[in-house]
C-alpha cells in the first residue's frame, strides 16, 4: 500500500464510447460537466454478474465514482440517472445519438469543464428519444455546438464585404464561417455552398431558438438538405475531419426514407 | 502506442519483441517486458516451436467459406457436420462466442460469425461485418430461424435491429437471445434496462408434481 491516497470523486457523466480491454474489462469514455472527457477502466464490466456493465452502456446518463490515476482512471459505483430507453429500440434514433455523442467527444478535452455542452447533450438525447423531428433536433445540436465553441455562423452580414444581406438567396462559406453575398465571385480556392432564402431563415431560427421549438420546425426537404450540408461542412471545417458515425447515420436515413416512399 | 522507457533503452531485437507483445490485447508494458525476458531465457528448441505455432496459425487458419468462423479448411467442422440442424443459424459477433455457446452444449444448429458489431462511434458500419455472406446463405430456402446472439448492449441491439430490417422481409423467423438477470446476481444492483428486459421476458413457474398431488 502506498501512502499517497489517490483522488476520488463522484460525478454525473454520459457514456460516449466503449472498447474492450484485456479479458473482461472495458475502457469507457465519459463526458462530465466539470471534468470534461474522462477515460477510465471498468474492471470486469463484461462479466455477466458485473455491477458496472449494465449501467456503463452507450449514451447513458450515469453517476459514477472516479479514482484518478496518471493514465486510465478507475470507474466504480455506477448508477443510472437516465438510460434513454427510447434510443434503444429504434435504429434511426440510435444513429443520431451516436452522431451527437461523437460530436460531443470531438468538441471536448480532458479536464476541460463544459457544463453547457454537457447539458445540451442531455437535452438532445432526451429529445431524440421521442421527437418526431429527429433531423431538426440534430441540426439544432450542431448549431448550438458551434455557438458554444465560438464558431457561431455569421448569418446577417456578408463575411466577405461586411454588407448587411438583403432577403434573397446567397452562399455560405464554411472557410469564412458565414454567409456570402450572392454577387460574390468565387476565386476558386474556397468552396461556397448554396443557401436559399428559406435555408437562411432556418439557420437564423436555429441560432436563436430552443430545442422544443426546433423540434416543431417544419421545412421543405430540399431546404433541410441544404441546411444539413451547411452545418455539417462547417463542423468538418472546424474539426478538420469528418465524423466516424456519419456514414451509418446517412445509410439509416436513406433506408428509412426509401421505406417511407415504398409504403 | 509509444514504446515504454525500458523498450527504448533495450537492445533493438529485444525492444522489437517488447513492442510486439505490447500490441496484443490486454498486455501492458510491464507484462510485455516479462514475456520478452521469459522468451530470452527459453531453450532455442522451445522458442522455435513457439514461433512456428504463430506462423502456423497465420498459414493454416482461414475463415470458413460458409459461416466465417475460423477454420482449418474451406469449410469449418460445424458447417461440414451434416448431423447438425440445418434450419437454424445463430449469429454471433466473434469466433470466441461460438466456442462459448458450443461449450454450453444446448445448441446444435449452424453459426454465422459477423466479426464485429455495428459501432458508429468507432466507425464500424454494416459493410464491415459479414452480413452479405449471411444474406447469401438464406437464398437456398432451408433456413427457418435466425437466432441473433449479439451482446446484450446498445450496439448489440442496434446490430440485431439492422439484421432484422435486412432479413425481415424474407419471412424467416428472427429471434434474439433472452436477457435478464444473470444467475447469482442481486436485483438491487441491476440497471433499469436489465430489469425491464427481465420483467418483459418473465416466465410462469410450472407447478411441481408434489403441489398437484395435494
Ligand atoms: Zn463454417
Amino acid at each position: 500500500m502506498t501512502s499517497k491516497r489517490p483522488f476520488t470523486y463522484t460525478t454525473d457523466a454520459v457514456v460516449l464510447r466503449i472498447s474492450n480491454l484485456g479479458e473482461a474489462d472495458r475502457i469507457v469514455t465519459l463526458i462530465a460537466p466539470v471534468h470534461g472527457l474522462i477515460r477510465g477502466v471498468a474492471k470486469s464490466a463484461r462479466k455477466p454478474n458485473s455491477k458496472l456493465g449494465g449501467h456503463l452502456d452507450l449514451f447513458r446518463h450515469v453517476i459514477v465514482s472516479i479514482r484518478e490515476t496518471r493514465s486510465l482512471h478507475g470507474l466504480s459505483q455506477v448508477s443510472t440517472v437516465n438510460g434513454f430507453r427510447g434510443l434503444r429500440d429504434n435504429l434511426q434514433r440510435f444513429s443520431h445519438a451516436a452522431y451527437v455523442s461523437e460530436l460531443s467527444e470531438r468538441f471536448s478535452v480532458e479536464s476541460g469543464a463544459n457544463r453547457p455542452l454537457f447539458q445540451l447533450l442531455i437535452n438532445v438525447l432526451e429529445s431524440l428519444e421521442t421527437t418526431t423531428n429527429q433531423e431538426m433536433v440534430v441540426r439544432f445540436f450542431e448549431m448550438r455546438l458551434l455557438q458554444l465553441n465560438g464558431f457561431a455562423p455569421e448569418l446577417s452580414k456578408c463575411v466577405e464585404t461586411g454588407v448587411e444581406l438583403e432577403p434573397n438567396n446567397h452562399f455560405y462559406s464554411p472557410d469564412r464561417g458565414g454567409l456570402i453575398h450572392n454577387n460574390y465571385q468565387s476565386s476558386g480556392e474556397a468552396a461556397v455552398l448554396p443557401a436559399s432564402l428559406n435555408t437562411i431563415k432556418l439557420l437564423r431560427f436555429l441560432s436563436k431558438t430552443d430545442i422544443t421549438q426546433a423540434g416543431n420546425l417544419k421545412a421543405k426537404e430540399s431546404d433541410i438538405r441544404q441546411l444539413s450540408r451547411i452545418l455539417r461542412e462547417q463542423i468538418h471545417h472546424v474539426l478538420d475531419r469528418r465524423l466516424r458515425s456519419e456514414p451509418f447515420m446517412d445509410e439509416v436515413r436513406t433506408r428509412h426514407n426509401s421505406n417511407q416512399i415504398s409504403k | 502506442m509509444p514504446s515504454s522507457n525500458i523498450a527504448r533503452s533495450a537492445a533493438p531485437p529485444i525492444a522489437r519483441l517488447i513492442e510486439a507483445f505490447h500490441r496484443l490485447p490486454g498486455i501492458g508494458p510491464k507484462s510485455a517486458q516479462r514475456l520478452t525476458y521469459h522468451l530470452i531465457r527459453m531453450p532455442e528448441e522451445e522458442a522455435n516451436e513457439f514461433a512456428s505455432a504463430i506462423l502456423g496459425v497465420k498459414e493454416k487458419i482461414v475463415l470458413c467459406n460458409i459461416c466465417a468462423n475460423i477454420s482449418e479448411g474451406e469449410e469449418c467442422a460445424i458447417c461440414s457436420d451434416l448431423q447438425r440442424d440445418q434450419t437454424r443459424i445463430c449469429v454471433v459477433e466473434e469466433p470466441l462466442d461460438v466456442i462459448a455457446i458450443e461449450r454450453a452444449n444446448v445448441y446444435s444448429g449452424q453459426y454465422h460469425v459477423l466479426h464485429g458489431i455495428i459501432s458508429p462511434v468507432n466507425g464500424i458500419g454494416p459493410k464491415d461485418l459479414k452480413l452479405r455472406e449471411l444474406i447469401s446463405r438464406l437464398q437456398n430456402g432451408n433456413v427457418e430461424e435466425i437466432i441473433i446472439a449479439t451482446s446484450p448492449n446498445l450496439e448489440g441491439d442496434a446490430t440485431a435491429m439492422y439484421i432484422q430490417k435486412l432479413i425481415g422481409p424474407s419471412g424467416i423467423s428472427i429471434t434474439r437471445l433472452a436477457r435478464g438477470l444473470p444467475s447469482g446476481s442481486d436485483i438491487e444492483y441491476a440497471d433499469d434496462s436489465t430489469l425491464a428486459h427481465a420483467l418483459e421476458s418473465r416466465t410462469e413457474i410450472p407447478q411441481s408434481p408434489s403441489d398437484q398431488s395435494d
